[in-house]
């Protein structure tokens, strides 16, 4: 890192560039919310004005690190990406899945519960859509044969799948934006995040059992037609599989090992996707390379610049100066304003243009409080960093607050129109909004517990 | 040869408020000629004949397919009964909500050869000929075309043992 990073070099002043970037960015952020147009349209039409009205130079928002596209985000995406669609049709997930469903030998609430733990533990370690797309199909189907609601199925699973990738660097977009900015590492997402996501899972799991449990009832000659199903028909390719497998594990061996080898998780990522694809033995890459999810990838370079462009122009500045305005300078008292603040914008906004804000903001706002400081010594400050926990908990947990608030509950409720039985928005919230009120609590306990009274 | 030349003339079609019971009834009794009975599709025509879509025998499977199951290789993972379960939830619901609306049509005058360019384009086995009122005057099967085809080469034959 360079010893003044060029955002703060910048004068800060209200002129024509500083008003004309705010522009944009709250007239793209305010289209993208309303989904008039598709939310990568605007991000790329919007982060292309940026430049082209000169607020950023194309060197910067291309190359330059702290206005820029973060391709340390953009890589890690794409090369999970690869790496899941490799292993897709070697049936794993499938299997993975009926084999959950024959443990709950065929018990609707069991079921639930165990889909919940290992949506769970997908999202955390592969991204949450995917997750969904590989886990909602058979939920849907196992509720079919039971002859009961998928419904709350479906939402259960969207909520498992973003309380689950919040365990985890690589669980979901804001954590992996989070690292990236501050240079966290797996292990400190491990070792802060992993732990609270545990305790909440286990009181979710309760939670859904109030909410759920007496409803789901089932007949025993039904529960039979769970039970003959042969999860080991389902593995189409036992070759590729093992391929997968073995680069999966390594690949999560390096993201654990990836502070200590000096790599960051992107690169991890992308030898991972090398070497599958060279064992896939795969001529024709391009199907497996189509079917990333470009529109995804684009929203984030869109995104990056457009926020590049208002962090050159002093606006996140100017945001942060107010946020410790409000909280007067108190680190529990913001950490709390950001925790809950997110919970609640998540909800509305995508979590993902609302943390490529606030980790600006954040950074901004610990160069005001500790202006001697800067590359680690700033960004670890330990005054701080319940400041990142804090962002990614609400961030990520606040998904869960609405129909809109995180792509995998989109997901969720368009496959819930394709099983005939379309979930509302009001009846998502119904249950997510509950969800996300005792989740965020439960963090907000654990950071006041953590760091400002045991202090470890 | 012209697409009217050797369509079939429209007998029977279905309306949008028929039921897919019966809509599937007609499907298996429809004449196809003067002969052969079923046929693999029908047009749907409103009150003023407009055509508004086409019900093929693969809409009918796609009605009892649950969609989520395309989605991952889940078929192998269903029981005995399913098909039959949801074909009786299915039987009264009505043809405008399974019927294909993007329909591709022909007008009357068109070459043989332009039917074949869209048969194999757009994987259709049939398609409505309209007038020049675009009024539906009948259906044009891809097994005509074969036989149109086949008779073509017979005739190539005749003429190469003529020489």
């Amino acid at each position: 890192m360079t010893n003044e990073p060029i955002a703060s070099a910048q004068p800060f002043v209200m002129d024509t560039a500083f008003w004309t970037a705010t522009a944009i960015f709250i007239i793209a952020y305010a289209i993208i919310i309303s989904e008039k147009v598709h939310k990568t349209v605007v991000a790329i039409f919007a982060a292309s004005l940026m430049i082209v009205l000169k607020i950023l130079e194309q060197h910067e928002a291309f190359h330059v690190e702290e206005l820029g596209v973060d391709w340390n985000v953009i890589f890690l995406l794409i090369s999970m990406m690869v790496i899941i669609n490799l292993m897709r049709p070697s049936g794993i997930f499938e299997y993975i899945a009926i084999k959950s469903a024959k443990w709950g030998k065929g018990e609707p609430f069991r079921i639930m519960a165990i889909f919940a733990v290992v949506t769970a533990v997908l999202s955390a370690l592969l991204d949450n859509v995917t997750t969904v797309l590989l886990i909602t199909p058979v939920t849907v189907l196992i509720a079919d044969a039971l002859e009961i609601d998928p419904i709350p199925y479906l939402i259960s699973c969207a909520l498992a799948s973003n309380i689950g990738g919040t365990a985890t660097l690589i669980g979901d977009p804001p954590n992996i934006m989070i690292a990236s900015k501050a240079y966290l590492t797996f292990m400190d997402f491990i070792y802060h995040l992993t732990p609270i996501i545990i305790v909440i899972m286990v009181i979710y799991i309760l939670t859904i059992k109030l909410m759920w449990g007496r409803k789901l009832r089932t007949k025993d000659t039904l529960k039979k037609r769970i039970m003959e199903m042969d999860e080991r028909g389902a593995i189409k390719d036992p070759v590729m599989l093992k391929k997968s497998l073995f680069v999966l594990a390594l690949v999560l061996t390096g993201f654990v090992l990836h502070g200590m080898l000096h790599l960051q998780p992107a690169t991890i990522a992308l030898f991972g996707a090398g070497l599958l694809l060279l064992l896939s033995k795969t001529h024709e890459p391009h199907h497996i390379l189509a079917e990333v999810e470009w529109p995804t990838i684009f929203f984030f370079i869109g995104l990056f610049i457009i926020v590049g462009g208002v962090v050159k122009v002093g606006l996140i500045k100017w945001m942060s100066i107010q946020l410790l305005d409000l909280t007067q300078g108190n680190m529990f008292a913001t950490s709390m304003v950001v925790m809950w603040f997110s919970a609640f914008a998540s909800a509305i906004v995508d979590n993902i243009p609302y943390v490529a804000t606030m980790n600006p903001l954040v950074i901004d706002m610990a160069k005001q409080l500790w202006p001697n400081l800067s590359g680690l010594q700033l960004l670890h400050h330990p005054d701080l960093m319940p400041l990142w926990w804090s962002l990614a908990l609400g961030a990520c947990l606040g998904g869960n607050g609405s129909a809109i608030g995180a792509s995998a509950n989109v997901i969720v409720i368009g496959l819930s129109e394709k099983a005939g039985n379309k979930i509302s928005f009001m009846k998502f919230m119904a249950y997510g909004m509950p969800i996300m009120i005792i989740t965020v609590a439960i963090s907000t306990i654990y950071v006041w517990l953590r760091y400002y009274i045991v202090r470890i | 040869m012209k697409a009217k030349d050797l369509m079939i003339p429209l007998q029977e079609y279905l309306t949008p408020d028929h039921t897919l019971k019966e809509a599937a009834n007609l499907l298996r009794i429809a004449r196809r000629g003067e002969e052969k009975v079923g046929v693999k599709a029908l047009p749907v025509l409103d009150t003023k004949g407009k055509l508004i879509g086409i019900l093929s025998i693969g809409d009918v499977l796609k009605a009892v397919y649950p969609k989520y199951l395309n989605l991952m290789d889940l078929g192998r993972f269903t029981w005995d009964g399913m098909v039959e379960a949801i074909a009786k939830k299915m039987a009264d619901r009505k043809v405008i909500d399974f019927m294909t609306q993007m329909v591709i049509t022909v007008k009357e005058d068109a070459p043989i050869m332009e039917c074949i360019d869209y048969m194999l384009k757009h994987n259709v086995g049939r398609f409505p000929v309209l007038n020049k009122e675009n009024k539906v005057i009948g259906i044009l099967y891809e097994r005509d075309v074969f036989y149109f085809i086949t008779d073509a080469m017979q005739n190539s034959v005749e003429l190469q043992d003529d020489e």
